[in-house]
């Protein structure tokens, strides 16, 4: 287990998710805040606190990749995982150059996402 | 002046002559009864006598020489058509007006069964010794080509429904991966629970409660997805437009998301329900999304937006429509419902032509129409069901949608 309590936020309109993910992520050490929608998460300014977050990325309303943009012309880099249902590994690619942690296709792994967490959280202590 | 001798001779010569001109005509009426796979007939009332040529024994399948009576020709009926056909001989009888009727004839192989159309016409004339005189025609063929072309249709109403399905496949396996990925994640932590010292079994617990619930979820988007695939069609039920609506954007939903395409809902409450076919109205108002959302593919310079409304129209008929801001249907309006007519470079052009047939078929129609801004908006309006009791109207709960926990926006109607 992390001895860490990074604050991780996810973000994704899905209900399993976000009732199943938040629950691994404490077991795994780490501080959760869920957010439904990529407007939610901006309206909560939890973007400085958090240390990674977990970002679905087709919602409606502000998408997962309109949300990264918005974080970084307010001059926010969040290390970010992406998750996803929609199988491409052309965005997947595409989204790793842009700077993403990783982009994680459900349903994925713990073994992956830990991997991923640690990464994420790598990147942060980097920046 | 004719001589005496002469005047004698001319009466048998004269008969000899009509008579060959009515066995002539004869001749010619047999020809054209046998082309046309009909028969004349003429009945007598009081001894239900049935008179006919050779033709009418052929098609009814009877010895000629042997007597006919309606009585047995009701023996030969199909038991679904029998009732009528009695009823309109009663009504002959009864009220002595003209009948017609369809029914289903039994061969006397005990086999084969031919479809008849017969109809008689009550005659007045004293010098005649008849009271009705008809036809019969064998119209077997023409069902079996209306049977052969309706299924065709069908065959390819399903052949629409699956491509559809297949254009949705993204969406579909999102559908079903959402669970799945509760499902695993929850069964990780469930195990990661019950490996701490001492193990939490009420954490434990709830995430193995969360897993059933996931997987139940999961085999309910298979479950609805197994109808949409089923040839079966099943008519005369009572549908909720409004639930069919939700569940066809449910659908799309994540093919929209991808597609940045806004969905709006303004579902009119309490309407009455329609009668009809549940997935082939489904597969109505999914091709509509569809293809809203299609033409909306190259749109950049305004918002995306597909919205769905339902609505009253006049005291019984029910009105969907879907609004796009999309490319609009400009000079295509002409042709948008003709078969294989399409503008999309991966499309068949079927679609369209399949839901005005389905539509049709309800008792309905649809239509498109440009919009005043950018975009198309199609609709369809059906009949409602006759029976509307409170229990088969469309939940007010469904009505005014302002956002569901999909993130689908209300339209506030």
């Amino acid at each position: 287990m992390t001895t860490t309590c990074a604050l991780v936020s996810v973000v994704d309109d899905d209900e399993s998710v976000r009732e199943s993910l938040p629950d691994l992520l404490r077991e795994l050490g780490y501080a959760v805040q869920v957010y439904t929608s990529a407007e939610e998460f901006l309206a909560s300014k939890a973007a400085r606190d958090t240390q990674c977050l977990i970002l679905d990325i087709f919602m409606q309303g502000i998408s997962g990749l309109e949300l990264i943009k918005a974080l970084a012309r307010a001059g926010l880099a969040v290390p970010t995982i992406f998750v996803t249902a929609h199988v491409d590994e052309s965005l997947r690619l595409r989204l790793l150059e842009e700077g993403a942690v990783e982009c994680l296709f459900k349903p994925f792994s713990d073994t992956a996402l830990i991997a991923a967490l640690h990464a994420a959280l790598r990147d942060g202590r980097l920046n | 002046m004719v001589p005496a001798d002469s005047a004698a001779n001319a009466l048998p010569l004269e008969l000899t002559h009509r008579d060959a001109a009515r066995a002539g005509l004869e001749a010619c009426l047999a020809q054209s009864q046998y082309l046309t796979g009909s028969a004349g007939f003429t009945w007598r009332l009081a001894s239900d006598e049935v008179r006919g040529s050779e033709q009418l024994s052929h098609i009814l399948g009877f010895e000629h020489a042997a007597p006919l009576t309606f009585a047995l020709i009701l023996t030969h009926v199909h038991p679904d058509d029998l009732p009528t056909l009695r009823a309109q001989i009663e009504f002959a009888r009864s009220e002595g007006g003209d009948i017609a009727q369809e029914f289903r004839h039994l061969m006397p192989d005990q086999k084969t069964v031919r479809y008849l159309r017969m109809g008689a016409r009550r005659l007045r004339d004293p010098r005649i010794q008849c009271d009705y005189v008809g036809a019969v025609q064998d119209v077997t063929e023409l069902r079996a080509a209306e049977a052969a072309l309706r299924e065709a249709r069908a065959q390819l109403a399903y052949l629409a429904r699956v491509m559809s399905l297949g254009a949705l496949s993204a969406s579909i396996a999102h559908e079903i991966k959402q669970p799945l990925a509760g499902i695993i994640t929850n069964a990780s932590t469930c195990l990661r629970m019950l490996a701490t010292e001492p193990p939490d079994l009420a954490g434990a617990r709830e995430t193995a409660k969360r897993t059933l619930r996931d997987g139940n979820r999961a085999s309910d988007v298979i479950t609805r997805l197994r109808a949409l695939f089923t040839r079966k069609s099943v008519g005369g039920e009572q549908v909720d437009l409004n639930q069919i609506a939700q569940e066809a954007v449910h659908l799309a939903q994540s093919d929209l998301n991808r597609r940045r395409v806004t969905v709006l809902m303004g579902l009119a409450e309490d309407i009455p329900r329609v009668r009809g076919d549940r997935i082939q109205l489904y597969q109505v108002v999914l091709n509509l999304v569809l293809n809203a959302a299609d033409a909306m593919g190259g749109v950049d310079d305004r918002p995306r937006r597909l919205s769905i409304r339902t609505q009253p129209e006049g005291p019984d008929r029910v009105r969907l429509s879907v609004q796009d801001t999309g490319t609009g249907i400009g000079a295509h309006a002409a042709r948008l419902f003709e078969p294989f007519y399409t503008t999309k470079t991966d499309g068949m052009g079927i679609g369209l032509s399949i839901s005005q047939t389905i539509v049709e078929s309800h008792g309905g129609r649809l239509w498109a129409a440009q919009n005043e801004g950018p975009g198309a908006t199609f609709c369809f309006s059906l009949p409602s069901a006759p029976e509307c009791d409170p229990e088969r109207r469309s939940p007010k709960r469904m009505a005014r949608v302002s956002r569901d926990d999909r993130g689908t926006l209300g339209l506030g109607l």
